[in-house]
């Protein structure tokens, strides 16, 4: 598959689980010339030897929480939200694997 | 807290404004009555609308969240209940805090209530409008790239971005992990300052959340500016070309000598500031995509029907996202992708700490950087858009300095231009607070701020 | 097929045994009505974060230092992102770049003596959602979302299915005697994923073919043996392997193709922004990793070196780890420890087994065994009374009170045969004559005279040691 062709950039939003239009694609091409000079701009900056950085304070924490059951759902709670339940289970279409 | 409306009246003040400023979201029509006497007691509290409250729908101003009420309350909404806080409306904001000027809002943009013809600047921006137009005096808002600071810029409100980690994260719909920063809007500094001590504190369900202790930051509030080592922010400055914020801002700074400060000018590197704006984006978008791969229909949300699971979180996904949402997840991603991870995400993340050590250079000599918080007023909503890609210019981004760093930052009013005003940036070390708010009282006595919008 | 050269690497998630979730504060109960264990985090509702159990990080150090793992202090995690109905937030946080564990060992049992399978890494994760497929479509119960495991994965250091189980059941083993899982195949809280590749040429792998979701060591055995011979027959027949991920067919014995592998799948991996790096304090490592509790190779050297026992029974013991408990316990009353391993090894476990019970839920006190034990060892009872006694015995019933209630006793006491064997002889003048003229014979005669008069209950040996030295006297 051809780099930054429609069917790239199909698959790249199929991973994601949506679709993109013709038009949201062609909008992504230009985005995707950007990105690529970002690329670039980010290669004249010399990080040999530097860490990613990761979050923004780096003191590593000690805490860890107690074993101790706290914040449980009960099932009216857990489900209220979902589109469509059955037999106090969450459910969906027959899963394709 | 001072509140000049009751819960009631914040109410009935907001759906007459919805019509101007659509800024709500969500309008909680029977506020609950709170019988906490703290020291938010009785006052009215908007939140931006990424924040969880049990029994509210919650919807990030995503279609795909259009139909979700929480069943647990954000830490941050607990603690402001818990001081005696009525929430009034879940404000308007963009959809999943990506944007910054409330365009790409569920309802619609959010309009500026200086003049509704002008944006109020994003992603808080429904928060922002709500407190400019004097609905309540603490409007809840979060901070990602500068998404309270530049709103509250445009509102001529004070916009107050804590350090990362002194207010929890728990219960906030996320953005970028390692960037996002609750933070709030008020009217002074005084309340600035005492909103601080409500909403801050260790959180044991935010593991990034602080243990060092809240201090009494309006107790100890000390506006004299003698002493203080301020530094202007040159590099910024150069950049502004609109004559009358850099001239109110220059007699701003000759204000500060002449109250006894120790003023210096600070630079940093405009190589390593050209790079704030594509550090930024880069590394939102790919923490923003992973971080909303929950939304997918199945467990809450909207769901559109498929004949497969697979089609039912494409299908709602699709529906759910706005065009320029998933164009971002798609770039999010494809930063992530193995092959592309170490010229992307992880050159972004390294770049970022060399961003972050030239930024707190300007540190050693100085405890506060003083900058425009924006080159201009708030644009009109017609000529304003959210670049998806293309020319940054530092001089507009440069409040994402402290969302790297995780440094404490705040805007406030400086002035007007064409009835729109334009504010002021501090920035302080990393959980100096205190100083923070001492300089800002200090500048705030001098600029004495006494306009207020015309739609109001 | 001996030319080929098998290569196999193994997988294995094991749910940790907590009381409450990896990053949640619901509990871990398995068997539970559906949706009813949950937390927001577990279902990913917008806005949650993590938060590290601490006891799921000690029981990882636990395995670990069971595996002989260098130890990472400072615990990271990552996050693996994929779409499916079963993870709630859309990503698995797991420790991809920085597994808390690596570069340790299981030594398994073969034919050729012990050996030692390395192991590559250990880390913390968590486990999945349950779905449950049905005509009308799929059932998703969260209850089993966020539960702790650990993922260890071997290096490719077997050979042969005998191997594969080996490796498995010594795993299951460390694992289950630290306490650090239930490992029960059965109920998924044990999860095996099999890698086989066979090559004709000794210095190149061949392709990787998978076999998940494996539920017993003997399905590993099954299985691994059964895609050995299907490989290695298509490679007879010059036919290419595919790439892929297969599923043992119980009632078939085969493997059966689940998906091909067309390239690797992009998970994305890159740091948790969640959660700070946790640095682990070295002293609290130490102390977890200084009271662990005796792996089962210890176990067996031990059995071995104070009880005497054999390889094979010493290792039949410390498979079951109340067996050995049991056996332990036997063992501080009992006198002789081969016969008590006969007894708990074969008598017991065939009763159990009758019966549907396991030695964690066993009737009978281990007191009272050795007691048995010891009356048979003494003479008391006979072996075959004794095998009657232990039928009460493993009602709970004490040995002793048995043997009295059933008249069982054998008569010992030197005083009371003397004068039982002196009313016989008193009995039988003929007898004791034909003694004297040299009738052996005799003897036998009394010695069924004396076992009468008892009823049987005199101790034969020694009965008829006494009846020869009071008949010299007379």
């Amino acid at each position: 598959m051809e780099k930054f062709s429609n069917e790239y950039f199909r698959k790249l939003a199929n991973d994601l689980k949506f679709d993109l239009s013709d038009e949201e694609i062609e909008e992504l091409k230009k985005d995707f010339v950007e990105v690529e000079k970002q690329v670039e701009l980010f290669e004249t900056i010399d990080t040999e030897g530097v860490e990613p950085m990761v979050y923004p304070f780096e003191a590593p924490t000690t805490f860890l929480r107690e074993d101790v059951v706290a914040d449980v759902l009960d099932q009216k709670d857990a489900l209220e939200n979902a589109p469509d339940v059955r037999m106090g289970h969450v459910h969906v279409p027959k899963v394709v694997k | 807290m001072e509140s000049k409306l009751t819960p009631k009246q914040s109410v009935e003040r907001i759906k007459a404004l919805q019509p101007v400023l659509n800024a709500a979201i969500t309008i909680v029509e029977e506020p609950e009555e709170n019988p906490n006497q703290g020291p938010l007691a009785g006052v009215p509290i908007v939140l931006k609308d990424n924040i969880s409250t049990k029994g509210i729908r919650t919807t990030a101003s995503s279609k795909i969240l259009d139909n979700y009420v929480p069943v647990y309350d954000a830490t941050i909404t607990k603690k402001l209940k818990d001081a005696g806080g009525v929430i009034v409306a879940k404000a308007s904001m963009d959809e999943l805090g990506m944007g910054g000027t409330n365009r790409n809002a569920l309802i619609g943009p959010a309009h500026n209530p200086w003049n509704p013809a002008h944006i109020t600047g994003g992603s808080s921006g429904g928060s922002a409008a709500l407190i400019a137009a004097g609905t309540t005096s603490l409007a809840i808002g979060t901070d990602t790239g500068d998404s309270i600071r530049k709103p509250a810029a445009y509102c001529g409100v004070i916009g107050v971005k804590p350090t990362y980690g002194r207010i929890s994260r728990y219960g906030i719909i996320p953005y970028a992990s390692s960037l996002d920063t609750v933070g709030y809007f008020t009217t002074n500094i005084r309340d600035a300052a005492e909103a601080l001590e409500i909403t801050a504190g260790r959180d044991d369900h935010d593991m990034t959340s602080s243990f060092l202790p809240v201090e009494a930051y309006a107790k100890n509030l000390n506006p004299d500016l003698k002493g203080q080592k301020i530094g202007v922010f040159k590099t910024v400055l150069d950049r502004v070309s609109d004559p009358v914020i850099h001239q109110t801002f220059d007699n701003l700074v000759e204000q500060i000598k002449n109250a006894g400060a120790e003023v210096v000018d600070v630079e940093m590197d405009t190589k390593l500031m050209e790079l704030i704006a594509p550090i930024y984006k880069t590394i939102a978008n790919a923490e923003a995509t992973a971080n909303h791969s929950n939304l997918d229909g199945i467990r809450f949300g909207e769901r559109k029907p498929g004949g497969s699971v697979e089609e039912v979180m494409t299908n709602s996904r699709t529906a759910g996202f706005s065009s320029y949402v998933r164009a971002r997840f798609v770039i999010g991603s494809y930063s992530l992708f193995e092959e592309n991870q170490d010229r992307l995400f992880r050159k972004a993340q390294k770049i970022r700490r060399l961003i972050v050590e030239a930024y707190a250079k300007l540190f050693e000599t100085v405890d506060v950087v003083l900058a425009p918080a924006a080159v201009t007023a708030a644009p009109l909503i017609e000529q304003s858009s959210d670049v998806r890609f293309g020319a940054d210019r530092f001089e507009e981004e440069h409040l994402q300095l402290a969302n790297f760093s995780g440094y404490p930052s705040l805007t406030m009013p400086l002035g007007l231009e064409d009835g729109l005003p334009f504010g002021i940036n501090l920035t302080a070390r990393a959980f100096e607070e205190q100083e923070l708010f001492n300089v800002a009282a200090g500048i705030e006595e001098l600029i004495d701020w006494k306009e207020e919008p015309a739609n109001v | 097929m001996s030319d080929y050269q098998v290569t196999i690497g193994i997988e294995i998630h094991c749910e940790l045994k907590t009381k409450t979730k990896m990053f949640s504060g619901a509990p871990t109960s398995f068997g539970e009505v559906a949706n009813t264990q949950t937390s927001v985090i577990d279902l990913g509702h917008p806005g949650c974060l993590p938060c590290v159990n601490k006891e799921a990080v000690r029981l990882a150090i636990k395995a670990c230092g069971g595996l002989h793992c260098t130890i990472d202090p400072l615990v990271k995690f990552d996050r693996k992102n994929y779409y499916y109905s079963d993870l709630p937030k859309g990503f698995q946080i797991t420790q991809q770049f920085h597994p808390i564990g690596k570069d340790g060992y299981v030594t398994i049992q073969t034919e050729d003596g012990p050996r030692q399978i390395r192991v590559e890494r250990i880390h913390m994760e968590e486990d999945t959602a349950k779905q449950f497929h049905k005509e009308t479509g799929t059932y998703i119960d969260f209850n089993r979302a966020g539960t702790p495991l650990v993922e260890i994965v071997s290096r490719p250091d077997m050979h042969s299915a005998a191997e594969a189980a080996a490796y498995v059941e010594a795993l299951r083993r460390i694992l289950f005697y630290l306490n650090v899982s239930d490992v029960k195949m059965e109920e998924g809280s044990m999860r095996c994923d099999v890698n086989i590749s066979i090559s004709d040429d000794p210095n190149k792998l061949g392709t990787k073919v998978e076999i998940k979701n494996l539920n017993s060591i003997a399905n590993v055995q099954k299985a691994v043996q059964a895609e050995i011979e299907r490989q290695t027959a298509l490679l007879e027949a010059g036919q290419p392997i595919e790439q892929a991920t297969r599923r043992f067919d119980e009632p078939t014995k085969t493997t059966v193709l689940m998906r091909k592998k067309e390239g690797t799948v992009d998970y994305k991996y890159f740091p948790e922004p969640n959660i700070f790096p946790i640095q682990l304090d070295q002293a609290w490592i130490d102390s977890i990793l200084n009271s662990l509790e005796e792996l089962p190779e210890a176990r067996m050297a031990r059995f071995q070196k104070d009880f005497g026992l054999s390889d094979y029974d010493s290792s039949v013991l410390v498979n079951d780890r109340d067996m050995a408990d049991f056996y332990e316990e036997v063992m501080k009353t009992a006198k002789d420890a081969k016969k008590a391993a006969n007894w708990v090894i074969v008598e017991m476990a065939a009763w159990l087994n009758k019966n549907n019970l396991s030695f964690a839920k066993n009737p009978a006190s281990a007191a009272d065994l050795a007691s048995l034990v010891n009356l048979i060892d003494e003479g008391t009872i006979s072996g075959k009374q004794g095998k009657e006694v232990f039928e009460d015995v493993m009602k709970g019933r004490k040995p002793e009170e048995v043997i009295k209630e059933k008249g069982m006793q054998q008569v010992s006491d030197d005083s009371t045969l003397i004068a039982m064997i002196n009313q016989v002889l008193d009995e039988n003048p003929k007898s004791i004559e034909d003694f004297k003229n040299g009738k052996k014979r005799a003897v036998g005669f009394l010695m069924g005279q004396v076992m009468k008069a008892s009823k049987g209950q005199a101790n034969p040996k020694k009965a008829n040691g006494l009846l020869v030295q009071e008949l010299s006297k007379r």
